[in-house]
């Protein structure tokens, strides 16, 4: 039975294109992740060697991207950017749900005063212009990666509060927790066998789609000046240093913006048909 | 109904001083000194000193916030440090920048995501469908700030055929605004001239703003569509050719009108808070432009004004959409 | 809009848009030119008394005027509102003869009173400028003796008060009085208006956008250019960033700009009918030591961090237009010396100085801040960082917004290792850069490496009241050397002050005493 759904399940993915299009994507961005070190031309590039005497050259054999405006392959760096996005859009994917889940739960599960007073902090952060709280908050903070991946933490657990708190609910009203319940299992085991098994497949499609989101939002932060450090090759940070050499430069912008264009398109799609297969009845909106 | 919007009402109050906490806890946790930024470069001690005193930065925190909230009830959003003028007064120039700016995404939005999503079911899983569900999931996944700059690099520097950045043109000494809408004062004016300039201004960072909202609104079309198809089934003795495909269209539109409805209230809030990038990259004078300088600058007031007016926007969205909601689906009001 | 746009034309068709740029004249207005000028700073306030920046400063002297003016290379003062004025032999009474015609923009004669309230204005809101002369002058001792004259006795004598006085500009004391609101002194009136007497008036103030200056036909002082060439106006328009500024530029919709990178610039001068503005500037730019706590407390660690740093690096950074520091002064200012043996790198020195520090292997980490969004600042750690390889030092460069940084740098313990500043000396008085060395300083931006020594102090307070010049320049030779010789900083570059320009702008007068990028608008004019 669970290898037949499961070959089901690979012939729906296979069918669409766009969900191979995003897993193509996904295993390239994490492939380049794994071997960066090892496959770029100029690993020094990233360690903050400077070579200003190469600076801002166009794309060429010996630098496929050109170089940037301390002499830098630019390509080198991308690649190792690659690294740091995953990772971070990974950490604060996980780091939101680790909150929220259990939050989540919780709040589905017990109901009353308790669910009331989480739901309502949860709204006021839903109803929180993200991006803009996250500005003001790594601008209070001061620039950096962590700073910056602490205020994305704070906009995006909500999210996943919303989430399990509905599987909760709609779970809580099923025949078979009854049974568990009547049957005299505990709350945790309860939630333990039943609930978060039912919460997984969501899970799963919205933490793909985060992953996505979350290094477009560092990303951005980046684009702000307000993202990782130098030497410190961040995709977002790139681009923002490149706008200055526009248009002349134009390589500079392209490259790190393709990337993040690239792995975050992966994600979402990848989520968009984790989506059709494991959650068919929620293709909404 | 009454009691229903009171609760929402009295909730979305809470929520609005939930978040003036927030945003105070936030711009008092820098470790900067903004008296410093307010006494200029090379302002010695005694004028730093001076300046904290006449911000009240020398007052203790509650009593700052007190001050804080109680001047917010008059209206009053504090004064910027950096120059020394009231937020108040400064939102309400930056506003209708940005209000002309998502009103204009969020119109383009609809006018492209309806059909493309419609286009998307009809032609479900050919090639079509595949484009257009790439083009929804670009929608989000574009980097709003790089394509931006790809946009202008193409149309502004590349092609020539439209400006780089801006609202107007500086030789443009636009009268008196009547909304603050550009496009809209210029129309009731009836000057053709300005409505092309501005729109020539105003429509790259429109098209870059709208994307995300494209998307949703094209994913719901479509499977309101793709719903209204597979019922066509069923019916489809009943009527054919033109006529049943009229009926399918219609009937589907009406479907998808609330979830559509239901977005463009989500987005909304969404949006106000993404058109920071898109500001910036476009230097289009609206509050997202407004609050990422004055960030930067570590200048704190203006960002808490416009987190608050963003996030009042959010929730004035949200209660428009739940209304909405109860006004045209009765069984979700008691929900 | 009673002028047509350039603009408009652009909008009219795609196709017209890939024409040459010459496809276009310059703005006009009526039958007399505009110039547009676009830089990436705002105005927000124009307050003469209360802010100055270059871009603020650029529109005020546009608007007012002062008792003198800076002009020239090397910065030269020549009368203005004040036709001469007498110094008493003992340093202490400084009289000012007033021209007899100046009148301010709305036909109020500009006499001694509206001398000594302008300046007593500045004094008492004790912001801006104030800080310039306010431990030397009291408000009560400016006296109008008559209409043409104002007598200023300072407390004790201050030999660069001559130096400070073309900053304090003549505000109009009816206009004042009429919008002053809760005794606030016209402050909050003064900050997007003017009551001045400068050949240009406000017409249109934005200072977050555009602000549109028009000339003062009957000008005191009269037009340099004639009044067939005179302009009807200056846009200043804010565009922040550099793409959009160059791409204006090319296509003549702004004729002159500023804030272009070195590498822009090397683009831009190819361009014809683009001339480059290049001069050798003002401004030096150091690394500032936190020198009383942290590793850099230890001599021998700065000096081997002085002798590390490559600083070719900063010529190439801007692409030749620098010039490395010989001294804490910078070059024309006076009494100016060049100091031998300024560290320069020497790897072999650097080495010693290290084995000599408290940290022999280094394997430390350094924190090198600068201001966030400074392109060239931040470069400048990348190769600071690339250079300290070399003795196994790591550098964590920061970029922290203006205030943060002033904040961690008022105290020594919270001062970063290694912060980096530029410095326009707003004089040419020697006083104005040797005082940042001072005890005094600590704390402030220019003071955060907190420098101590106690003999140097004493010189510089000794000499900034001194009337023989003769001594005193002799004395701030020593005082050079021996900051060097200290090494309370990096000594870095002045780099230099560039501008673009449209070739048909003619007259640009450079003054290195002027901010980066501030322009002085009064000698433009378009010609053709």
């Amino acid at each position: 039975m669970a290898s037949r759904s499961l070959r089901l399940a690979g012939f729906l993915f296979r069918r669409s294109f766009a969900s191979m299009l995003g897993l193509t994507l996904v295993t390239l961005i994490v492939a380049l992740a794994l071997l960066g070190p090892w496959i770029v031309p100029y690993p020094d590039d990233v360690a903050g060697a400077t070579n200003l005497a190469g600076k801002l050259q166009p794309p060429s054999a010996a630098h496929w991207f050109g170089t940037d405006e301390v002499g830098n392959d630019i390509l080198t760096r991308v690649i190792i950017g690659a690294r740091l996005s995953l990772l971070v859009g990974l950490g604060i994917t996980l780091a939101a749900a680790a909150i929220g889940v259990p939050l989540g739960i919780l709040a589905g599960t017990a109901g009353g005063r308790l669910r009331e007073a989480i739901m309502r902090v949860t709204d006021l952060f839903l109803s929180v212009p993200g991006l803009v709280l996250a500005i003001a908050l790594v601008a209070a903070l001061g620039p950096g990666i962590a700073n910056a991946m602490l205020a994305l933490v704070l906009v995006w657990w909500p999210g996943y509060v919303r989430l399990a708190e509905s599987k909760a609910l709609s779970i809580r009203e099923e025949p078979f927790i009854e049974a568990a319940r009547v049957a005299g299992a505990g709350r945790l085991r309860i939630l333990w066998r039943h609930v978060l098994p039912n919460s997984i497949s969501p899970l799963i499609v919205k933490m793909s789609m985060d992953i996505g989101q979350a290094i477009l939002a560092v990303a951005s932060l980046g684009f702000l000046g307000l993202g990782a450090k130098p030497p410190t090759p961040e995709w977002g940070a790139m681009i923002s240093i490149a706008r200055g050499y526009l248009p002349d430069w134009w390589w500079y912008a392209i490259c790190p913006g393709a990337f993040i264009y690239a792995s975050v398109l992966g994600f979402n799609l990848l989520g968009d048909g984790l989506r059709d297969i494991l959650d068919p009845r929620s293709n909404r909106g | 109904m009454i009691t229903y919007l009171l609760r929402r009402a009295g909730l979305a109050a809470l929520m609005l001083f939930g978040l003036i906490c927030l945003t105070f806890i936030i711009a008092n946790v820098a470790p900067s000194d903004p008296a410093a930024l307010a006494a200029g470069p090379d302002a010695g001690r005694s004028q730093i000193e001076q300046a904290r005193r006449e911000y009240g930065l020398d007052r203790p925190l509650h009593e700052q916030f007190l001050r804080y909230v109680t001047d917010l009830t008059r209206g009053d959003f504090g004064r910027s440090v950096a120059n020394g003028r009231p937020v108040g007064q400064d939102l309400a120039r930056y506003f209708p920048a940005t209000l002309e700016l998502c009103l204009l995404a969020m119109a383009l939005g609809v006018l492209a995501g309806v059909p493309l999503g419609m286009l998307s079911a009809v032609f479900k899983d050919r090639w079509i469908d595949h484009a257009t569900r790439i083009l929804a999931v670009s929608g989000i996944a574009l980097p709003p700030f790089w394509f931006g700059l790809l946009l202008q690099l193409g149309f502004a520097t590349a092609l020539g055929w439209l400006p780089t950045s801006g609202r107007l043109s500086v030789f443009t000494e636009p009268a008196a605004p009547i909304t603050g809408l550009l496009l809209v004062d210029s129309l009731l004016r009836g000057n053709g001239a300005l409505f092309t300039e501005a729109l020539s201004y105003i429509i790259l960072p429109a098209i870059v703003l709208s994307l995300p909202c494209l998307a949703s609104i094209l994913r719901v079309n479509r499977s309101e569509m793709v719903e209204a198809l597979r019922a066509d089934y069923i019916t489809a003795a009943r009527a054919n050719g033109v006529l049943r495909r009229r009926l399918i269209a219609v009937h589907a539109l009406k479907n998808a009108m609330l979830p559509t409805l239901a977005i463009i209230g989500l987005r909304w809030g969404w949006m106000m808070s993404s058109t920071v990038l898109v500001e910036t990259v476009f230097d289009w004078p609206g509050i997202g432009l407004y609050a990422v300088s004055s960030a930067i600058s570590g200048d704190f007031k203006p960002v808490m004004g416009v987190t608050l007016i963003v996030g009042l926007n959010f929730m004035i969205a949200n209660l428009v959409v739940d209304l909405l909601y109860g006004t045209l689906d009765p069984r979700l009001r008691d929900a | 809009m009673s002028h047509t746009s350039r603009r408009a034309v652009l909008l009219g068709a795609g196709a017209l848009a890939a024409l040459p740029a010459s496809g276009w004249s310059f703005e006009r207005d009526g039958n007399r030119k505009v110039l547009v000028f676009a830089g990436n700073q705002g105005v927000p306030v124009l307050d003469p008394h209360v802010r100055y920046d270059w871009s603020t400063r650029m529109i005020q002297q546009s608007v007012y005027d002062g008792l003198l003016k800076y002009v020239g290379a090397p910065p030269r003062i020549i009368p203005w509102l004040a036709e001469r004025y007498e110094e008493s032999a003992d340093g202490l009474t400084y009289t000012f003869h007033l021209v007899g015609n100046a009148k301010f923009h709305n036909g109020d004669p500009l006499d001694a009173e509206a001398v000594r309230f302008s300046f007593e204005r500045g004094l008492k809101l004790n912001a801006g400028i104030a800080w310039m002369l306010k431990d030397f002058l009291k408000p009560e001792n400016i006296v109008a003796v008559d209409p043409r004259t104002v007598r200023f006795t300072l407390d004790r004598p201050f030999a660069p008060f001559i130096s400070y006085v073309p900053w304090w500009y003549i505000v109009n004391p009816k206009q004042v009085a009429a919008n002053t609101v809760d005794g606030d002194n016209g402050r909050r009136w003064l900050t997007e208006n003017a009551a001045g007497s400068g050949p240009f008036k406000l017409r249109r103030f934005d200072g977050n956008t555009l602000i549109h200056l028009d000339t003062v036909p009957d000008y005191w002082k009269g037009w340099p250019m004639g009044e067939a060439n005179r302009l009807s106006g200056v846009i200043y328009r804010l565009l922040r960033e550099a793409a959009p500024r160059r791409a204006a530029l090319q296509r003549r919709e702004i004729d002159f700009g500023t804030n272009f990178s070195p590498d822009d610039l090397e683009q831009m001068a190819r361009l014809p009918g683009v001339a480059i503005e290049n001069h050798a500037g003002f401004t030096t730019f150091g690394i500032k030591f936190n020198c009383q706590q942290g590793p850099t407390a230890d001599i021998n660690l700065r000096k081997a961090i002085a002798h590390a740093f490559d600083y070719e690096s900063l010529i190439t950074i801007h692409n030749g237009g620098a010039r490395l520091m010989d001294s804490p002064f910078p070059t024309g200012m006076a009494g100016h010396v060049s100091v031998p043996d300024m560290p320069r790198k020497d790897l072999e020195k650097a080495r010693v100085f290290l084995a000599r520090s408290r940290v022999p292997n280094g394997d430390i980490e350094l924190e090198y801040v600068h201001v966030q969004g400074l392109e060239d600042a931040r470069r400048i750690g990348l190769a600071l960082l690339d250079s300290l390889r070399a003795l196994n030092i790591r550098v964590n460069i920061v970029g922290q917004p203006w205030t943060t940084m002033v904040a961690r740098g008022s105290k020594p313990d919270t001062a970063p290792n290694m912060t980096s500043v530029y410095v326009t000396p707003v004089g040419t008085d020697p006083d104005t850069v040797a005082y940042q060395y001072h005890r005094d300083s600590w704390g402030l931006y220019y003071g955060m490496s907190h420098y101590e020594n106690p003999e140097v102090w004493a010189m510089i307070a000794e000499a900034r009241g001194m009337v023989d010049q003769t001594r005193r320049m002799a004395i701030y030779a020593e005082v050079q050397r021996r900051i060097v010789a200290d090494q309370p900083e990096l000594f870095g570059m002045i780099a230099n002050r560039t501008w673009a320009r449209r070739d048909y702008v003619k007259d640009f007068e450079f003054s290195p005493i002027r901010f980066t990028g501030e322009v002085d608008l009064y000698p433009l004019w378009i010609q053709g």
